[in-house]
């Protein structure tokens, strides 16, 4: 009989334990499982084609190609190169990332005008990426460490039952107060929305194509914006996307810019 | 029989055509730009023309061999000017074989190579000659024949440069606006080295980055790239005379957030006279200013030389660069020049902006406020410009 008590209160000790799994430390296992769903990739290397179009409709496009180096050591940011190929007058130009998770990045830019490596400021992670409505912050939203959780719900979108999840950066430079985002049961983003400094709804990212990547990585080569404000609207491609390619981890070097630079 | 000479060419067209794509990895572009100028203090000190136009290309040819270990690259900028002879050239700022291995990389040609972490002051820069022609200030670089030898690791990077031919310093001619009191004799230089422009100059340079702070330590021996400049009585025009010039300098940034730190430093025997230099300041960037994308950077360098001669032995710079981050990237930088010790001062702006993907305009000027007599810049105090310029890419 005491021995039934026991398991009894056992069982009871444990479901209460299971279920008192709040919605903060909830919205966290998601986005963390979300995070490593993306991880092992390795390296990466891809041709990225940007739209972007103004509100009565006019396009202009942006053509870089990039490689990413995934970083080994669990605290730290991947490495990631980036060559820019149009607007022409940017042509020949090279930004080499190390990224931090809380921390201003460190970043280089090869300028062929000047034939010049300038070590520049990287505090501005809020500000437009090539004039788009894509800040430097976007590319790495994924990674659960930046924010505080919480999970606030399920909910249908686009067809599917959907977590939805409330971000808030930590970083102290971002360019946003909140993110509102349904993250789907793949634990792939499909949808966020992100608030300003001043709380305002300022635009929507919709994930799009996602692809299976090496069997195991779902990239959505996709991320179409739309901007609230000022009406504008951007739409980043992943062209040619391959995982675990082999790069040599000194092409992520200061020291290989001048020669992987045209 | 015409049917075959077709047939020919078609193959022979094809042949190069899949040779181009298929077993060589080259890129090509570069731009063309006509260029226009207005001087505001209409014909003088010089005489000259109150305008000018000229015409500026730049070609780039890159290619990639041995899958990736090895590298070819074309540079090549050109210019006709209406009225300086001097501004009609062809520098090839680039006519360089690399090949990589490991942790060395191997490279031989012309090559532009930069010095440094200023804004303004370049002064530890010392591989390529300045073309004056092109900007008073220096900036501008001719293509340096070498031989380098580059090694890396974890610690950081060692280059070794052997420069075996020397390029004189180009000057604008009698006819170019701005020029320099006197017109400078091309054909009347003379060398303190024996070997004159043969003379084997070499460079080496130690670079690391250690966290927030970028560093380097170097060494240069060769012909000084500045010249003594000495009235020859009988011409009147100024003979150029290249020192031998042995130069250790640092140069070190510290990138903190908003803030980047700047300094340079050299400690340099030039001729039988040795001279300290240091130059240095900061960076500081508003990001979103009033809640727009915009950023607004102030730089703020100053310069000292111990040599009374210096053009730069005690002056500053205060600039502010505005960039609209729009889809045109807008950006105006204005500054101003001050001669501490001669109150001289000048002023710049640069605007530029994309018209299309292809084209972009930029509008340049520089306003001599008041120069000091004594300044070389006084040659050119009445030399204000505007100039337009439109790039279109290819």
């Amino acid at each position: 009989m005491n021995k039934f008590l026991l398991i009894l209160f056992f069982v009871m000790f444990v479901n209460t334990n299971l279920s008192s799994e709040d919605n903060f430390e909830k919205g966290l296992r998601i986005a963390k499982e979300s995070y490593e769903s993306t991880r092992g990739y390795v390296d990466s290397e891809s041709d990225q084609l940007m739209i972007l179009v103004d509100p009565k409709g006019n396009e202009v496009i942006r053509e870089i190609s990039g490689k990413t180096l995934e970083n080994d050591d669990p605290n730290d940011g991947d490495k990631s190169i980036i060559f820019f190929n149009k607007p022409k007058d940017v042509e020949g130009t090279v930004m080499l990332s190390h990224t931090h998770v809380n921390d201003d990045d460190d970043q280089w830019l090869y300028l062929p005008a000047l034939g010049r490596v300038k070590r520049i400021s990287s505090s501005n992670k809020s500000g437009s990426f090539m004039g788009s409505e894509i800040a430097f912050e976007d590319f790495s939203g994924n990674d659960y460490r930046k924010y505080e959780w919480e999970f606030i719900g399920e909910e249908e979108y686009d067809g599917e039952i959907c977590y939805k999840l409330v971000s808030i950066p930590k970083y102290k430079n971002s360019g946003y107060t909140k993110r509102i985002g349904f993250t789907d049961k793949l634990l792939r983003p499909r949808m966020i929305e992100y608030f300003d400094r001043k709380g305002e709804l300022l635009k929507t990212l919709y994930f799009e194509d996602y692809q299976l990547y090496n069997d195991k990585i779902w990239n959505a080569d996709t991320f179409r914006v739309v901007n609230h404000q000022n009406k504008n609207k951007t739409i980043y491609k992943w062209i040619n996307r391959e995982l675990n390619v082999g790069i040599n981890k000194k092409d992520f070097e200061k020291s290989s810019l001048l020669r992987l630079a045209d | 029989m015409i049917y075959i000479k077709i047939l020919n060419f078609a193959l022979i067209v094809n042949f190069i055509f899949s040779f181009n794509v298929n077993a060589l990895e080259y890129k090509l572009y570069g731009l063309v730009q006509p260029e226009f100028s207005i001087f505001t203090n209409g014909d003088g000190k010089h005489h000259q023309s109150k305008n000018n136009y000229s015409f500026f290309t730049k070609g780039n040819f890159i290619s990639y061999l041995d899958e990736r270990d090895a590298k070819i690259t074309i540079s090549a900028i050109a210019r006709y000017d209406e009225k300086d002879s001097e501004r009609r050239y062809i520098d090839f700022q680039k006519l360089k074989y690399e090949q990589y291995f490991e942790n060395y990389t191997f490279k031989i040609g012309n090559e532009i190579i930069f010095w440094g972490v200023n804004e303004s002051f370049n002064i530890i820069d010392i591989i390529n000659q300045s073309n004056l022609a092109e900007d008073m200030t220096g900036t501008k670089k001719l293509g340096q024949p070498l031989l380098s030898l580059a090694y890396d690791n974890n610690y950081g990077t060692i280059d070794l440069y052997l420069m075996p031919y020397f390029i004189e310093r180009k000057f604008p001619s009698k006819n170019g606006r701005p020029r320099l009191a006197l017109e400078v004799d091309q054909n009347s230089i003379t060398y303190e080295s024996s070997s004159k422009e043969q003379k084997l100059d070499f460079a080496l340079r130690y670079s690391m980055v250690y966290d927030d702070y970028d560093i380097g330590i170097a060494h240069f021996h060769g012909n000084n790239r500045a010249p003594q400049l000495n009235i020859n009585p009988s011409t009147l025009k100024f003979n150029p005379h290249y020192t031998t010039l042995s130069q250790t300098s640092l140069d070190i940034q510290a990138t903190k957030g908003a803030w980047l730190y700047k300094l340079e430093a050299l400690s340099a025997k030039d001729g039988n006279e040795r001279h300290l230099g240091v130059a240095g300041g900061f960076e500081y960037t508003f990001y979103g200013i009033r809640d727009s994308q915009s950023d607004l950077g102030l730089v703020i360098e100053y310069s000292f030389d111990d040599r009374n001669s210096n053009p730069f032995n005690n002056d500053s710079v205060a600039a502010l660069r505005w960039t609209k981050n729009d889809i045109n990237s807008t950006s105006l930088l204005a500054g101003m020049f001050i001669d501490m010790r001669g109150n001289s001062n000048r002023f710049i702006a640069e605007y530029e902006q994309r018209i299309n993907n292809n084209v972009k305009l930029f509008i340049d000027a520089t306003f001599n406020g008041s120069i000091d007599s004594q300044d070389f810049t006084y040659a050119f105090d009445e030399d204000s410009v505007f100039s337009i310029k439109l790039a279109r890419y290819f």
